[in-house]
C-alpha cells in the first residue's frame, strides 16, 4: 500500500519501493525484496551490491529515461515523475506521441476536427520510411503540436485529442 | 606541400582529418552549422566558419557557401570527408574552379563511378568480373524479360542509388514485377531517377573491398582488402582487415582487379573498389567509392599507414608515398561502428544527449569519434557517432580486444548499439569467420537483447531507481531515527 | 555509561504471570485499535468505493515516504463515547515523514458519518495542531468531512478549545512560518472550508473534492437555489475562479503526488542540535517489559528495569543513586538523543522531590530533553512530612518542571494518582507528548482508596444524622464508588477523552519517544528562566 515508483524496462512496468533502510537498504521490486549497498567508486562509477552481488554502475537521467550501464551492459529504463505518472493513469491517452524521431511529411489533422479510430492524422518520416500516425480512438482533435517539415524527437507530442470525448 | 586545409564535413571524420592535417603542420579550417557549435571538430580546427542554413544537413551540402568559406579562410585545399559532398562531382569541380585543391579524385572520375550503369560498363571494359545483370533501358516488360534470363534469385536496385534504398531481393518469379515497380517508385522518390537494374543475387555473399591509392598519372597501389560483410539495413556495422578468411591466391586476384580498374580510370587519391564474393570463390564488381571510406582505419591499423596523410600528400602533388612492394600488413584489425540507434527496434535511430562518454584504452585500441560529452544527438545527422577500432596480432586477439573495449566504452544519455556490437563480435560464428551479408539476420535471435530473469531485471531497475533523485533521496537521505525505525506503526 | 544490571528472572513464576497478563492487555489493545481503524459498516465502505475514494489510511500510506514510521495519536479517541459511533473520533492524526520532512498528518475519516466532527474529533484535531505549533511541524490536512456533528453542536462549537480553535491554530502556524498543505479529497463543509482556505497550499480532486461554507441543502434552505456540490464548490470553481484552492487533480493519486511534490519544495529549517550519539539498540529485550509490569495496580516495580528496555544499549548514568531513591533520575540516550529520565520507584518523599527538582534544573542547564516515566501514588502524606515541607518541596518540583525550556515527554507506565501526576509532568503541564500503557490508571486517588474514603464520609454523615449505620448501605457506597472509579480510571477511558496522545504497547515506547524527541527539536528551546522557588 506504500507509495511505489513505476519503472519501465523493455515495455514492462516494475513497481519499486523502499521497505527498510537499516541495517541495509531494502528495495522491493514487484513484491520481492533486495538488500542494496552503494559505494561511490573512482571515475564517476558507483559500486552497487544487490543481494550481495556486486555491479559497477554508471547512469544518467535523460528526460523520462534513465540510462544505466551495469558492468558492461547498457539498459534504458523509463521513469516518470510521480505527478506525470498519476496524470497518465488518470487522464488516459489523449496525446499521441512520436515513437521515434523524425520529420512531419504531411498533416491531415486540424483542431476541432472529428476523427474516427484508424483515421490518418499525419504522416511522418523516420529512417527514410514514411509512417502513418493514426487515431487510436474516436474523438475530436484538440491541438496539433507540429507542422509539416518540422522535425521532432522520440516522445514528442504530435496531436492531442479532446479529453472529454 | 599544402599549407592549409578546410574540412567540409562534421563529426568523427572531420575530427579524423583535422588531426592528421594538424600533425602535418597545416593550418586547419572547420565548418559547422549552428546545431554543431559545441562539437569537437569546431574546437579542433584553428579556425571555424559557421554555415548559414535552416536545416542542419543542408549546411554541409551547400557548395557555394563551402567554397566561399574556403576562399575567405584562404584554404589551399578542401577535404570532403565521406558522405555529404564527398562523391559529388559538382563540388569537386567547384573547388577546383575556385583554384583550390580538392582532396579526392578528378570530377569526371567521381561522376563516372557515381553512376552505377556507367561504372559497370567501365569495369566490364577493364575486364573486371561483373555479376550477370540487366539494366532497365526501355519498358518495364523488356526489363522483366531480361531479368528473368539471369535467373533467380535476383537483386533489384536503383540505378542511381546507394545506401540500400530501393533495394530488394526477389526469390519468387511471381513477385518480380511487383518488386520492380516498388523499386522504381522508390528510386524515383529518393534519387529522382526511376531507372532500376537487376543482377544475380548471390546467396550468402561476402562484401570484400580493396583500398587503392592513385596519383592521377596512371600509378596505382592497393593496401589490401577489407571485409565488410556484417551489415544491418544494408549498411556496414563491423568491418575488418584483412578479410576473415581469404585464400592468398584469391586475395591477389581481387586486389589486382581493383588496381586494374583504378589504373584504367587514371585514378587520383584514395578510393575503394567493392566486390561481392560468392561462396564458390567467384567475385563480382559492385562499385567504386571515390573517397575515404568510413572503415579506412582497419587498413591503417594493419598497414601501419595514415591514409589521410597519403591523401594530402597526393593532393599536394607529391605522388604516391609508397611503392606496392613497400606495403605490407601485420596482424588483424576490426572496426565497430558505434551508432545511436535501438537494435531491438530494427535499428531505428535514437536521439538524446551524450551525458557521459568514456572511451576505452589499451594496446591496439583506437576510437575515432566526433561527439563530445554533453553534445546532443539529433535526428538531423547520421546516427553513427564514432568507430572503435581494435588491432591484434591475430584475428582472435583483435576480437578479444574489441569485446573488452566495447565493454569499457561508455555512452550514456542516448540509446546506442554498443552492446549489440559486442554480441556480434563475440558470436561464435563471427569468431569462426563464418561471415556473409545476411549474418545479422541469420543470427538475429542470438544477437537480440538477452532475456533477463526477474532478479536481473530487478538489479537493473534498482540501479536505475537510485539514479533518479526523487528515489535516491528517499533511499539515502531519510534522517534518523526515522531511517532506523522503519515502517513501524503503533 | 554503564549498562543497567537487570535482576529480572525470565523463568520466574511471577515474571511469567506478568508476561501473560500484559501480553493479554497488549492483544486487547491491538484488537481495539484494529476495530477503530478498519471495522466499518459495509455500506460506508461501498459508498466510498463507489465515489472512487480511498480509505483515509490508504491516503496516508501513499503520502508517507515508503519504509518510514507513522506515530499515530489517540487511535482510541472516543472509544468509550457516543456509544462507539465514532471510532478514532472519526479522524486520524500523527507524525510521519513526507519527502524526508517530519510533518503532522491530520486526516478526516469519511467512512464514519461522512467524516462528521464529534466533540472529541475537534479535541483530537485541535490537539494535533497544538502539537504542530509546539514542535513547529508542518501539517498536511487530508480533508474529507461533512463538518460538525449537529446534534452535539453545543459540545463542539462555542468554547475556547472547540472548533474555532482549529482555525486559530492554523493561522498561528502560518504566522510562525510553519507550512500547511490541504489535500481536498471530499467535502470541506462550513467551518471545514477554512481548512484549505487557511492552508498555505491546497490541492483539490476533480469530481469528489468540494469546499463551501454552506452545502447544497443549506443553500436550498437559505435561498432556494438548487445547485450541485461540484457547481457550488468543486475543483474547477475553486482552482479557476475563486482561487480558494491552488492545484486541480484528476484523481486522489494525482492529488497525493502533487502534495508530495509541494512538500518537497519546503525548506527544512535547522533543528535544535542537542547532544546526539550513535544509535544503539537496548541490550535487554523490550519484550521483557511484559514480564516486568505487575498485574496489580498497587504493586511497585523497579523502573530501572523499564529504563533498561527503552534506552540505547540499556546504558544509564544515574544521578544521586543513594539519595531520594523513590525517584530514579539520570541520563541516557534514546535513538541517539541524550535525555534526562525521571522515573518513580515509589511514593515521592521530600528528598526525592528535591532530587527531582534539582535534576530537572540540571537537564535545563545541559539542554537535555526530559522523559518522565510515571508510576506514582502521590507525595507522602502525614504530619511529619507536612512538617518537613512536603508541599513546598513538591511545589519546587512543579516549578522546575513547568519552567523547563527543554521538551518534556511523559509515559504513564502504571498508576498516576494524586499530586504526583503534577510534578511528573501530567497532561496539564504542556509535555510535547504524553502516552499511556494499557495497564495504566489515572485519578485523584486509586479506586479502593476512593471507595474507602467515600464510605468513611458516608459513615460520618450517618453518624451525624443519628441514623443507624447499615453495613449494607456502606457496602453499596463502596462498591458503586469502586465500580465508577474502575471505569473512569482505566487507560481506555483516558484515551477516549484524549487525556493522552494514545495508548502504547509498552514495546513501542522507545520508537514513540524517539519520534517525539526528533519532532520536538524542530522548535527552538522555550524561554529560559524559572518562577520563585519556595525554599
Amino acid at each position: 500500500m506504500a507509495t511505489s515508483f513505476p519503472f519501465m524496462l523493455d515495455g514492462e512496468t516494475h513497481l519499486v519501493t523502499i521497505r527498510a533502510r537499516r541495517p541495509r537498504l531494502v528495495v522491493e521490486v514487484d513484491g520481492r525484496c533486495y538488500t542494496v549497498d552503494e559505494d561511490p567508486a573512482a571515475d564517476g562509477t558507483t559500486r552497487l551490491a544487490i543481494d550481495g552481488r556486486a555491479y559497477d554502475v554508471r547512469r544518467t537521467r535523460e528526460g523520462d529515461r534513465v540510462h544505466v550501464k551495469l558492468d558492461t551492459t547498457n539498459y534504458s529504463v523509463g521513469y516518470q515523475d510521480p505527478v506525470t505518472a498519476a496524470q497518465h493513469d488518470a487522464g488516459g491517452d489523449d496525446v499521441l506521441r512520436a515513437d521515434m524521431p523524425g520529420v512531419v511529411v504531411s498533416m491531415t489533422a486540424t483542431p476541432g476536427a472529428s476523427i474516427a479510430s484508424g483515421d490518418v492524422l499525419l504522416v511522418i518520416e523516420s529512417m527514410k520510411m514514411q509512417i502513418n500516425v493514426v487515431a487510436h480512438r474516436d474523438g475530436t482533435v484538440e491541438t496539433v503540436h507540429v507542422e509539416v517539415n518540422q522535425s521532432f524527437d522520440k516522445g514528442a507530442e504530435l496531436v492531442s485529442l479532446h479529453p472529454s470525448n | 606541400m599544402l599549407d592549409s586545409l578546410l574540412v567540409a564535413n562534421r563529426g568523427e571524420i572531420a575530427c579524423r582529418v583535422l588531426r592528421t592535417a594538424r600533425a602535418m603542420g597545416l593550418r586547419t579550417i572547420a565548418v559547422y552549422h549552428h546545431a554543431d557549435r559545441g562539437a569537437p571538430h569546431v574546437s579542433l580546427a584553428d579556425q571555424a566558419i559557421e554555415l548559414d542554413s535552416e536545416v542542419p544537413t543542408s549546411a554541409y551540402l551547400d557548395i557555394p557557401q563551402l567554397v566561399a568559406a574556403a576562399q575567405s579562410a584562404g584554404a589551399a585545399a578542401v577535404h570532403p570527408g565521406y558522405g555529404f559532398l564527398a562523391e559529388n562531382a559538382g563540388f569537386a569541380a567547384a573547388v577546383e574552379d575556385a583554384g583550390l585543391v580538392f582532396v579526392g579524385p578528378q570530377p569526371d572520375v567521381i561522376r563516372l563511378m557515381g553512376d552505377k550503369v556507367h561504372a559497370r560498363a567501365f569495369a566490364a571494359e577493364a575486364g573486371v568480373p561483373l555479376a550477370p545483370s540487366a539494366l532497365m533501358e526501355g519498358t518495364l516488360e523488356e526489363f522483366l524479360a531480361s531479368a528473368r534470363e539471369i535467373g533467380l534469385p535476383l537483386l533489384i536496385k536503383a540505378a542511381a542509388g546507394g545506401g540500400g534504398k530501393g533495394m530488394s531481393i526477389v526469390h519468387d518469379a511471381a513477385e518480380l514485377a511487383a518488386r520492380a515497380r516498388t523499386a522504381m517508385s522508390e528510386a524515383e522518390r529518393y534519387f529522382a531517377d526511376g531507372r532500376i537494374y537487376a543482377e544475380r543475387y548471390v546467396e550468402r555473399p561476402r562484401h570484400i573491398e580493396v583500398q587503392v591509392l592513385g596519383d592521377g598519372r596512371g600509378n596505382v597501389v592497393h593496401l589490401f582488402e577489407r571485409e565488410c560483410s556484417v551489415q544491418r539495413r544494408f549498411q556496414k556495422i563491423v568491418e575488418e582487415a584483412p578479410a576473415a578468411t581469404l585464400p592468398a591466391e584469391l586475395r591477389a586476384r581481387i586486389c589486382s582487379a581493383a588496381v586494374t580498374l583504378a589504373t584504367r580510370a587514371n585514378y587520383r587519391n584514395a578510393g575503394t573498389v567493392e566486390f561481392i564474393l560468392a561462396p564458390d570463390g567467384e567475385f563480382y564488381f559492385l562499385e567504386m567509392n571515390t573517397r575515404l571510406q568510413v572503415e579506412h582505419p582497419v587498413t591503417e591499423m594493419i598497414c601501419g599507414v595514415d591514409l589521410v596523410e597519403a591523401q594530402l600528400r597526393i593532393a599536394a602533388g607529391e605522388g604516391l608515398p609508397w611503392t606496392q612492394d613497400a606495403i605490407t600488413t601485420t596482424g588483424h584489425a576490426i572496426e565497430c561502428r558505434v551508432c545511436c540507434e535501438d537494435p531491438a527496434r530494427d535499428f531505428l535511430p535514437a536521439t538524446g544527449t551524450a551525458r557521459v562518454l568514456r572511451l576505452p584504452h589499451g594496446a591496439g585500441v583506437r576510437f575515432d569519434g566526433g561527439l563530445g560529452e554533453g553534445q546532443a544527438v539529433t535526428a538531423s545527422f547520421d546516427s553513427m557517432i564514432g568507430k572503435l577500432v581494435c588491432r591484434g596480432e591475430d584475428r582472435r586477439q583483435a576480437i578479444d580486444r574489441a569485446v573488452t573495449a566495447l565493454g569499457e566504452l561508455t555512452l550514456l544519455g542516448v540509446d546506442h548499439n554498443i552492446d549489440y556490437l559486442a554480441r556480434v563480435v563475440d558470436h561464435p560464428a563471427f569468431r569462426a569467420g563464418e561471415l556473409h551479408t545476411g549474418f545479422v539476420a541469420e543470427h538475429a535471435d542470438a544477437l537480440g537483447t538477452p532475456r533477463l530473469d526477474a532478479d536481473q531485471r530487478a538489479a537493473v531497475v534498482i540501479a536505475a531507481a537510485l539514479g533518479v533523485d526523487d528515489f535516491r533521496r528517499l533511499a539515502w537521505d531519510i534522517p534518523e531515527p526515522y531511517a532506523s525505525i522503519g515502517a513501524w506503526r503503533n | 555509561m554503564a549498562r543497567i544490571q537487570s535482576s529480572i528472572q525470565t523463568g520466574a513464576a511471577e515474571f511469567r504471570r506478568h508476561y501473560a497478563h500484559n501480553r493479554r492487555l497488549a492483544a486487547e489493545l491491538h484488537a481495539k485499535q484494529r476495530q477503530a481503524r478498519f471495522e466499518r459498516p459495509a455500506r460506508d465502505v461501498e459508498r466510498l468505493a463507489r465515489q472512487g475514494k480511498m480509505m483515509p489510511r490508504e491516503r496516508i500510506e501513499k503520502l508517507l515516504d515508503p519504509g518510514t514510521p507513522f506515530l499515530e495519536f489517540s487511535t482510541l479517541a472516543a472509544n468509550m463515547a457516543y456509544g462507539g459511533e465514532a471510532p478514532g473520533a472519526s479522524c486520524i492524526t500523527g507524525i510521519g515523514m513526507v519527502q524526508g520532512r517530519e510533518v503532522i498528518l491530520c486526516a478526516h475519516d469519511a467512512s464514519i458519518k461522512g467524516g462528521a466532527w464529534y466533540p472529541l474529533s475537534v479535541k483530537k484535531i485541535v490537539r494535533c495542531l497544538d502539537i504542530a505549533i509546539e514542535n513547529r511541524l508542518p501539517v498536511v490536512h487530508l480533508c474529507d468531512s461533512a463538518g460538525g456533528f449537529l446534534p452535539l453542536q453545543s459540545e463542539l462549537f462555542p468554547d475556547k478549545h472547540m472548533a474555532g480553535r482549529m482555525f486559530r491554530n492554523q493561522s498561528i502556524l502560518s504566522k510562525m512560518n510553519v507550512k500547511q498543505l490541504a489535500l481536498v479529497f471530499g467535502h470541506c463543509t462550513a467551518g471545514g472550508a477554512y481548512i484549505p482556505a487557511l492552508s498555505d497550499y491546497s490541492v483539490i480532486v476533480r469530481g469528489t473534492g468540494a469546499v463551501f461554507l454552506g452545502g447544497p441543502p443549506l443553500v436550498k434552505a437559505a435561498t432556494g437555489e438548487v445547485v450541485t456540490a461540484d457547481e457550488l464548490g468543486g475543483c474547477d470553481l475553486h482552482t479557476r475562479i475563486s482561487g480558494t484552492c491552488d492545484y486541480p487533480a484528476a484523481s486522489e493519486d494525482e492529488a497525493i503526488a502533487i502534495g508530495r511534490e509541494i512538500v518537497a519544495q519546503w525548506d527544512v529549517p535547522p533543528k535544535w542540535a542537542i547532544q546526539r550519539d550513535p544509535i544503539e539498540a537496548p541490550y535487554y529485550d523490550p519484550d521483557e517489559l511484559y514480564g516486568i509490569i505487575p498485574d496489580d495496580i498497587k504493586r511497585s516495580f523497579d523502573m530501572r528495569e523499564v529504563i533498561a528496555r527503552i534506552v540505547d544499549g540499556s546504558r544509564f548514568h544515574e544521578y544521586q543513586p543513594a539519595y531520594g531513591t523513590t525517584l530514579v533520575c539520570g541520563y541516557a540516550n534514546i535513538w541517539g538523543y541524550k535525555v534526562g529520565i525521571l522515573a518513580n520507584n515509589g511514593v515521592l518523599f521530600n528528598d526525592s522531590a528535591l532530587k527531582g527538582a534539582h535534576f530537572i534544573e540540571l537537564c535545563n542547564q545541559n539542554d537535555t530533553p526530559l522523559v518522565f516515566l510515571q508510576n506514582i501514588t502521590g507525595y507522602m502524606v502525614g504530619r511529619d512530612y507536612e512538617a518537613a515541607g512536603i508541599s513546598k518541596d513538591g511545589a519546587k518540583m512543579i516549578m522546575a518542571q513547568v519552567g523547563s525550556h527543554v521538551p518534556k515527554f511523559t509515559v504513564m507506565c502504571h498508576g498516576s494518582f494524586g499530586a504526583g501526576n503534577y510534578g511528573m509532568c501530567g497532561r496539564a503541564y504542556d509535555g510535547r507528548l504524553l502516552f499511556a500503557w494499557p495497564n495504566h490508571q489515572i485519578g485523584v486517588m486509586g479506586g479502593e482508596q476512593a471507595a474507602k474514603t467515600l464510605t468513611e464520609v458516608k459513615l460520618k454523615q450517618l453518624e451525624r444524622a443519628g441514623d443507624a449505620v447499615d453495613q449494607a448501605t456502606l457496602d453499596k457506597v463502596y462498591n458503586e464508588t469502586l465500580e465508577a472509579y474502575q471505569h473512569q480510571l482505566s487507560a481506555y477511558y483516558s484515551t477516549s477523552e484524549v487525556w493522552d496522545d494514545g495508548i502504547l504497547d509498552p514495546v513501542d515506547t522507545r520508537n514513540a519517544l524517539g519520534i517525539g524527541i526528533s519532532a520536538s527539536l524542530n522548535a527552538p528551546p522555550l524561554e529560559r528562566g524559572y518562577g520563585v522557588f519556595r525554599f
